[in-house]
């Protein structure tokens, strides 16, 4: 069986998919997945879920819209500057939008 | 061997000197009072998410233009989605679930924000909540990045990066309407007068006279009180609003402070039985929002039944 690995490095981080294993079972899987994702890494806390537990929806599967392949500006605080400043916590957004954008950009780039 | 017989249970004093960002989840056992208090906020939240999207509603239709139209339609889709992102972090806690929770907003007992009690008239008052009451809201969320309930902050997180449209949006038509004609700009005077004192009280009423702001902060569920956020807020939008050539009105006073280096609040001027009548769902324009509310939440109800029994209903339809 293959249990996919989500790893948190740091208490309070998001866990993160890292790769995953294969194991007999749940109990194997945890082990394998201390060994080898987590021995050399530090890690805080690691998910284990076997991989047909997983649900995925894939964009190039019949009938899938998902962002990024229409466009859509007038969802993004970038397309909206009536003014010099902002809220900080305006700004923040934003930079977390522009973030974003460019790791949209960069994965474009790299399927081309 | 102790533990096998008596679980591990944090207590209040524990739980008030460990509290921190982020510090409390769902593998942590929090005592009820805790789980209660944290409940009760982030329903709120959900509330007004979803009720705030009702209010905004109307104006995927009456937009001036089909940018707008996109754009106001997408906000409301984001809001109906954070609603549902909040109701799942709350279900986290043990205490209500979902279906209880939208139950009781559609029967008028779960509570939230005044300013959604209100509905828009027309186009020129949208901007009083897309910008002022939703710029409010997204500095009340900031600091919730920090609340002690990790669900919650990880739902805030979402929350704030989609956000920042919604406000420079909002900011856009303002800035549209403020640059109009003569009567455009009087029109939107009319409507900053009309919502200014409403606005003024979205943070709900001083630190003082708050009842569940203490317990809140000390389990750091609440990281910034209602004064300094209301003073936070004011320090940018009241310039905003200037700029955007908005006359402030003389009731509510609002007069900076040169000493305190904030804005302060004439209290007295301020309608707060409304808010009060509000707060207990019994102000009737906001009695009609939560009807509307309930209304479709009923009219939809067949959807929910088909997905939950499938095949039930197959039969009848022959």
């Amino acid at each position: 069986m293959i249990f996919e690995v989500f790893r948190q490095e740091k208490r309070k981080d998001y866990h993160v998919h890292v790769g995953n294993v294969h194991a007999p079972n749940r109990e194997m899987a945890r082990m394998y997945a201390q060994v080898v994702h987590a021995r050399r890494k530090p890690a805080h806390s690691l998910w284990v879920v076997p991989k047909e537990e997983i649900a995925e929806v894939d964009s190039d599967d019949e009938g899938v819209a998902m962002g990024g392949l229409t466009q859509k500006e007038y969802r993004w605080a970038t397309n909206y500057n009536t003014d010099e400043t902002f809220a900080e916590e305006i700004e923040a957004s934003q930079r977390e939008q522009e973030e974003a954008e460019r790791g949209r950009e960069e994965a474009a780039e790299g399927n081309g | 061997m102790q533990d096998h017989y008596k679980r591990y249970s944090m207590d209040i004093e524990e739980v008030k000197q460990r509290a921190g960002p982020r510090e409390f989840g769902p593998t942590d056992d929090m005592p009820e009072e805790y789980r209660k208090a944290a409940t009760r906020m982030i329903q709120f939240h959900a509330n007004s998410e979803i009720m705030g999207a009702y209010i905004e509603r109307p104006f995927i239709r009456q937009a001036p233009s089909l940018d707008r139209k996109l754009a106001v339609s997408a906000q409301v889709q984001d809001e109906i989605g954070h609603g549902q992102l909040l109701y799942r972090a709350a279900e986290n806690l043990g205490i209500k679930t979902r279906e209880q929770m939208l139950d009781e907003l559609a029967n008028g007992e779960g509570k939230f924000l005044n300013c959604f009690h209100y509905p828009l008239d027309d186009w020129y008052e949208l901007p009083m909540i897309m910008f002022f009451v939703d710029g409010a809201a997204m500095r009340r969320q900031a600091t919730l990045k920090r609340t002690s309930w990790e669900p919650y902050a990880h739902a805030i997180d979402k929350i704030c990066f989609e956000e920042g449209f919604h406000i420079k949006h909002g900011e856009s038509i303002l800035a549209e309407l403020a640059s109009g004609t003569r009567r455009d700009q009087q029109r939107l005077q009319e409507a900053f007068d009309k919502w200014w004192p409403r606005i003024l009280q979205f943070f709900g009423p001083t630190d003082d006279q708050s009842t569940h702001s203490d317990f809140s902060s000390a389990v750091g569920l609440k990281t910034m009180g209602n004064d300094a956020l209301r003073t936070a807020f004011l320090n940018v939008y009241l310039p905003k609003a200037e700029k955007y050539g908005l006359e402030i009105p003389e009731t509510p006073a609002v007069t900076f402070n040169d000493d305190t280096n904030r804005y302060e609040v004439e209290e007295e001027d301020l309608d707060w039985d409304e808010f009060m009548q509000i707060a207990r769902n019994q102000y009737p324009q906001g009695v009609g929002q939560i009807d509307k509310r309930h209304r479709t939440q009923e009219a939809v109800e067949w959807v929910r039944d088909a997905i939950e029994n499938p095949g039930a209903g197959s039969a009848a339809a022959d």
